[in-house]
C-alpha cells in the first residue's frame, strides 16, 4: 500500500493563525512521510510546548506531546529504547534552543537517529509574542515595548559545534523544497537538524515573508556543485566553506542541505558495539522476566560480592 | 556474645575505604554479622574521613558510640574522635603524630579546631595528640603508639622496593594493629587482604607483607590477647554489599531494561554498578533470548532534568525504566514527574535522600525528603512513594516498585538515603531471593486496536497500557480526551481528574496492608515509636536494649508513605501512652503527615539534625529521657 500525504492528517482541529508558516511545515511533513511510507504506527513525533509543538496532533503517529524544552530527552529516550521506530521532534526556538538548549547540545554529542525540526520564528507566540532565542538584537516586534537587548544565537553553527551530522535550513513557505529537505534529514542516519524559517505574522512584524523572501536563497542552485556531504577524512577540506555559509544571515540565508556527516556512528550503534544483542532485543520490547519470575538470583551474577566464610 | 564496634580513621584518598572492608571481610570470614559505614567529606583527597563498623554474632543492625577501637591513621584521626571510644578500649595510632597540634591541621573544619582548643585548654593542655592520647589513658582508654616510619621501612626492606610506592599500606598497618586488639589472627587478616585485593597481585603483595609487619610488631610489644572464637555464620557462601548495589542488583535482576542518570552523591554508586553489569548473563532469560548476555540501556545525561525526561520516553515505548539520583536533582525532576502523572507512565525513581537543603552536606545523610518526594511536581499529582529500612527491605522493593509503576502506570519513588547507600552489610542468600516477589507489568496490549484510546476512561482509572509504536496514539502532558488529544472541555477535564483519582484510589486498595506498615515488638506496649526508611535497624536494636531495660516498646515502621496508610497506622497507633516519632529532618515531616492522614498527634520526638546515621544507643536514650523526663523534643548528636 502507498500511503498518501492525506494518510497522515488526523482529525484534531489545527488551531494556527491565518497564514502562520507553521501550516506550510505541517503541509511539507505530511509528504514527507508519504513519500517515504512510513507507517504511522512506526512514527512517534514527540512536540513540547509553543503553537508548533501542537504538530503531534496533526501528524498521524504514535505520539508523545511532552513539557515545555523536554521533547529532545523523551525523543531520544523513546528512540534509545526501541531503535526500529522513526521519530521526530517538532518545535519552536524558544523550546528547542531556549528552555531546551541543553538537550539540543547535548543530542549532537549522541548523534541519536532523531530528526529535529525547528519551527524558527524567533518569538515566543503562545505567550503574546516576547523575544525568541533566534531574534537579532536591537529588533523591536510589535509585542515588544523596548529592542530586545539579547542578541540571537545561530542554530546552525550551535548544532554544528554540537556534534549534529546533518543540518540544514528550509523555509516555511516552500513546501516542496522543504518536503525535501525533511525526507533527507529522515533518511540521514544520526541526528538530523532542519532550522525552518518561518514567519509569525501575528507577533513577528520584523521578520515577514517579504523580508524573508529578499534574503533567502539555494546553496545548490546558486552553486550546481555544492556538496555539503563528508565521506572522509579527504572531504574536511569542505568545512571552512560550509561554516561560513551558517555563519551568513543577514542580506543573503542561504538554505538547503549545509552539512551532512556520513562517517560517525550513532548512539545505537555505539551501544550494539558495546553489548552486541541490543538491536536484537531492544528495551521495550525484550522480555524480562520467565514465567512471571526474576529469571535469576543475584548470588549467580553478582559473584565480586560474594565471600566464602 | 560478641558485640565490637571500631572506627578507622584518616585522610580520604589514603585507603580508609579499603581498610574498612577489609575490617568487614575478616570478621565475616571468622563468622560474624558486620555493618560498616564511610562517612566522608565531598572531598577528592585530604580531608578526613571513617569507616564505622558494627561486629555482632547476632544481627549487626546499627552503628554506635563509644566504640571499642579507634584506628587513627593520622593525627586529625586521634583528635577528632577523642569522644568515640569508651573505658576498656583501645586507640591505635601514629607514633610519630604526637605533637601535631589540631589548630595547625589545616584539612580539620575550624569549628573542631576552636573546641578542641577550648578543650584542652580547660585542662592547660596544648591541643595535640600528645594531650589527647593523655586524656584518653585517664579515662582508661589503653593506646597503642605505633611507629609507622619505621614500620613502612621495614616492609619496604622485606619487599626490596622504596617506600614511596608502598607508603600507601599504613591503612593496612593501622588496620591490623587494631584488629590484633581484637584478637582477630593474622590467617583472617590475610584471608580478608586477599579478598580485598585478590585480582590485583601488585597491590597484595605489599599489603600482605603489612599486615605481618604490623601484625608482629603487636606480638613482641602488646603481647598476647586470647584469640576471638569464630562466630555461628560459618561455612557458606554470604554477600558483602552496599545499599547502593544492592539496588542496582535488584534492579538489574528485576527486569531493569533502561536506566538513566546524572553524577550526585550518594546515588552515583547504585548506576555506576549498573553500568558495570549492564551486559552480564541472566539464567533462564539468556536461555530464552538466545543470548549469552542481557544489554540494558544505561546512559548518562547531560543533567537530571534529561534522565528523568529519558527514562519517561523509554518507559512509554515499553521499556522497564529507572532514574536514580539525590535531593537537588530531584527537584529538577519535578516538572516530569508531574508530566508523568499526566501522562500516566510507568517511572520508577530512586531517590538517595542526602542532608539539605541546597548542596546542604553533600555526603551525609538524612530524611528531609520525605514531604518533597510525596508532594513533587505541580497540579494534584498523586504517586507512589515507598521507603526502605535496610539493605534487604531494598532488595524487595526495588522489585516492587517496577510492578507497581507498570500496573499502575505512574511514577513511583524508592526512597532511601545516604547511609543505606553507603553502608555495607553481610546477606545471606536467602536474604535476596527474588523469587519472593513476581515480576508484573499489568494490563500491557502489544497489539492494540487502530482506535486504541490511551486514557481509556474505566471503572479502576487503568487504561490498557499499549507501547509507543504499536498503534497510532496519543500520550500527552495536556489535559486530554480518552484518545490522549489535548482538551480544555471541562467535561473532559472533570473525567479525567477523577480517572487519575479513582486509580490512586485503586493502588491504596491493592497494595496489600501488610506491606504498607509494619509493625516491630509488642502490640500490647503502651509506648509507640513511629519512624520510616533507614531508622528502622536502630530502632529494633534500641528495643533489644530497651527490653532488657524493662521498657516495652513497639514500633510503627511506615513502609508505603503515599497512598498514605491511614487506616492501618489508626489501627497499630491505637491509643497509646506515649507516640515518639524518629526522624532525622528538622520539622516532623512524618508527624505533619499522620496528623494530616489520621488526625493523630505525635507529641514526642526524637531527632537526628547533625547528618550523621542514628545509633542505637541514642534512641535509647531518647525514649529514656521522654519517659523520664517528659522531653519534647530529644535532639540526638552523635558521629564525627
Amino acid at each position: 500500500m502507498v500511503r498518501r500525504w492525506a494518510d497522515y492528517k488526523t482529525e484534531a482541529w489545527v488551531q494556527w493563525c491565518p497564514g502562520c508558516g507553521d501550516f506550510g511545515i505541517l503541509a511539507a511533513i505530511h509528504r514527507a512521510l508519504a513519500e517515504l511510507d512510513i507507517d504511522p504506527r512506526r512514527l512517534v513525533v514527540v512536540g513540547g510546548i509553543g503553537c508548533s509543538s501542537r504538530s503531534v496532533y496533526y501528524v498521524r503517529g504514535s505520539n508523545v506531546h511532552v513539557i515545555h524544552g523536554r521533547s529532545i530527552p523523551v525523543a531520544s529516550g523513546v528512540k534509545l529504547a526501541n531503535p526500529e521506530l522513526e521519530v521526530v521532534v517538532v518545535g519552536g526556538d524558544g523550546d528547542l534552543l531556549g528552555i531546551g538548549g541543553g538537550h539540543f547540545t547535548a543530542l549532537g554529542r549522541r548523534n541519536i537517529d532523531l530528526t529535529i525540526l525547528l519551527f524558527d520564528n524567533s518569538v515566543y507566540g503562545l505567550t503574546k509574542g516576547q523575544a525568541g532565542p533566534t531574534l537579532p538584537v536591537g529588533v523591536k516586534t510589535k509585542a515588544l515595548p523596548y529592542p530586545n537587548v539579547q542578541d540571537r544565537v545561530n542554530p546552525l553553527i550551535l548544532a554544528y559545534a554540537s556534534g549534529y551530522t546533518f543540518i540544514a535550513r528550509g523555509y516555511a513557505y516552500h513546501v516542496n523544497q522543504l518536503k525535501d529537505l525533511i525526507k533527507a534529514g529522515i533518511e540521514h542516519r544520526g541526528s538530523a537538524f532542519i532550522d525552518i524559517l518561518q514567519p509569525c505574522p501575528t507577533y513577528n512584524d520584523m521578520m515577514t515573508k517579504e523580508w524573508y523572501e529578499e534574503r533567502i536563497y539555494y546553496l545548490n542552485e546558486e552553486d550546481p556543485l555544492w556538496d555539503p556531504r563528508i565521506r572522509g577524512p579527504e572531504d574536511h577540506v569542505k568545512i571552512p566553506r560550509i561554516v561560513e555559509k551558517m555563519l551568513e544571515f543577514g542580506d543573503r540565508i542561504p538554505l538547503g542541505i549545509l552539512y551532512q556527516d556520513l562517517t560517525k556512528t550513532t548512539l545505537e550503534d555505539r551501544f550494539e558495539q558495546q553489548m552486541p544483542g541490543y538491536r536484537k532485543a531492544p528495551p521495550a520490547l525484550r522480555p524480562i522476566s520467565v514465567n512471571g519470575r526474576a529469571p535469576v538470583h543475584p548470588f549467580k551474577v553478582f559473584k565480586d560480592k560474594l565471600i566464602e566464610t | 556474645m560478641v558485640d565490637l564496634s571500631f572506627i578507622i580513621g584518616g585522610p580520604q584518598g589514603g585507603g580508609v575505604e579499603s581498610a574498612g572492608q577489609i575490617a568487614l571481610k575478616a570478621f565475616v570470614v571468622k563468622g560474624y554479622n558486620v555493618l560498616g559505614t564511610r562517612e566522608y567529606h565531598s572531598n577528592i583527597m585530604g580531608a578526613h574521613s571513617y569507616y564505622h563498623v558494627r561486629v555482632r554474632d547476632g544481627p549487626a543492625r546499627a552503628l554506635k558510640t563509644p566504640v571499642d577501637l579507634v584506628v587513627a591513621i593520622d593525627a586529625e584521626s586521634v583528635l577528632t574522635h577523642i569522644s568515640d571510644v569508651g573505658k576498656g578500649g583501645y586507640l591505635v595510632y601514629d607514633l610519630d603524630s604526637v605533637d601535631v597540634d589540631a589548630t595547625k591541621i589545616a584539612s580539620m573544619e575550624p569549628s573542631l579546631r576552636s573546641r578542641l582548643r577550648r578543650f584542652f585548654a580547660d585542662m592547660n593542655m596544648k591541643p595535640t595528640v600528645g594531650s589527647a592520647v593523655k586524656v584518653l589513658e585517664e579515662r582508661g582508654v589503653r593506646t597503642v603508639g605505633l611507629p609507622l616510619k619505621d614500620m613502612l621501612k621495614k616492609v619496604s626492606d622485606t619487599l626490596g622496593t622504596p617506600i614511596a610506592s608502598i607508603a600507601k599500606t599504613v591503612n593496612v598497618i593501622g588496620l591490623t594493629a587494631g584488629l590484633y586488639t581484637q584478637g582477630v589472627s593474622l590467617q583472617h587478616i590475610v584471608k580478608a587482604v586477599e579478598a580485598q585485593f585478590g585480582r590485583r597481585p601488585k597491590i597484595l603483595a605489599p599489603n600482605i607483607t603489612a599486615a605481618r609487619v604490623a601484625f608482629e610488631f603487636m606480638e613482641q610489644n602488646i603481647g598476647n590477647i586470647p584469640e576471638l572464637p569464630d562466630g555461628p555464620h560459618r561455612g557458606r557462601v554470604r554477600m558483602i554489599a552496599s545499599g547502593n548495589e544492592v539496588v542496582a542488583m535488584a534492579k538489574v535482576v528485576g527486569g531493569l531494561t533502561f536506566e538513566t542518570f546524572y553524577p550526585i552523591t550518594p546515588a552515583s554508586d547504585e548506576a555506576f554498578y549498573i553500568e558495570e553489569n549492564k551486559y552480564v548473563e541472566l539464567g533462564e532469560l539468556s536461555e530464552k533470548l538466545e543470548l549469552d548476555k542481557i544489554p540494558i540501556a544505561v546512559l548518562q545525561t547531560e543533567d537530571e532534568i534529561a534522565a528523568i525526561n529519558m527514562a519517561i520516553g523509554a518507559a512509554a515505548a515499553g521499556a522497564r525504566a529507572a532514574t536514580s539520583t539525590s535531593g537537588p536533582g530531584f527537584s529538577l525532576m519535578n516538572e516530569a514527574i508531574s508530566m508523568a502523572v499526566e501522562m500516566e507512565i510507568p517511572v520508577v525513581i530512586t531517590l538517595w535522600m542526602r542532608a539539605g537543603p541546597s548542596t546542604g552536606i553533600a555526603t551525609r545523610t538524612g530524611q528531609q525528603d520525605l514531604l518533597h518526594a510525596i508532594f513533587s511536581g505541580h497540579g494534584d499529582t498523586p504517586k507512589i512513594v515507598i521507603a526502605s529500612g535496610d539493605h534487604v527491605e531494598a532488595f524487595y522493593d526495588a522489585i516492587k516498585a517496577f510492578n507497581w509503576a507498570e500496573e499502575f502506570q505512574t511514577p513511583v519513588v524508592h526512597l532511601l538515603d545516604k547511609y543505606i547507600a553507603s553502608t555495607i552489610t553481610v546477606l545471606d542468600e536467602w536474604d535476596l531471593d527474588p523469587h519472593k516477589v513476581s515480576i508484573s507489568r499489568g494490563l500491557r496490549i502489544e497489539n492494540p486496536p487502530e482506535d486504541y484510546r490511551r486514557y481509556e476512561v474505566t471503572d479502576n482509572g487503568i487504561s490498557p497500557f499499549a507501547p509507543l509504536g504499536s498503534a497510532p496514539m496519543l500520550f500527552s502532558s495536556l489535559e486530554h480526551d480518552e484518545h490522549g488529544f489535548a482538551s480544555e472541555d471541562p467535561v473532559d477535564r472533570e473525567a479525567m481528574v477523577e480517572k487519575r483519582l479513582r486509580k490512586f484510589e485503586t493502588i491504596a486498595r491493592s497494595i496489600p496492608e501488610e506491606e504498607k506498615i509494619a509493625l516491630h515488638g509488642d502490640p500490647s506496649a503502651r509506648v509507640t515509636i513511629v519512624s520510616f526508611g533507614s531508622t528502622k535497624q536502630a530502632i529494633l536494636s534500641a528495643m533489644e536494649e530497651l527490653e532488657r531495660e524493662g521498657v516495652r516498646v513497639k514500633f510503627l515502621q511506615l513502609r508505603i508513605l503515599s497512598p498514605f496508610p491511614s487506616k492501618a497506622v489508626m489501627d497499630a497507633v491505637g491509643d497509646p501512652e506515649l507516640l515518639i516519632s524518629v526522624e532525622a529532618n528538622a520539622i516532623g515531616q512524618l508527624a505533619l503527615l499522620l496528623r494530616a492522614y489520621t488526625g493523630i498527634e505525635v507529641k514526642h520526638f526524637i531527632q537526628k539534625l547533625n547528618a550523621r546515621p542514628l545509633y542505637d544507643v541514642e534512641v535509647v536514650y531518647g525514649v529514656k529521657r521522654i519517659l523520664g523526663e517528659g522531653a519534647r523534643r530529644v535532639v540526638v548528636s552523635g558521629g564525627a
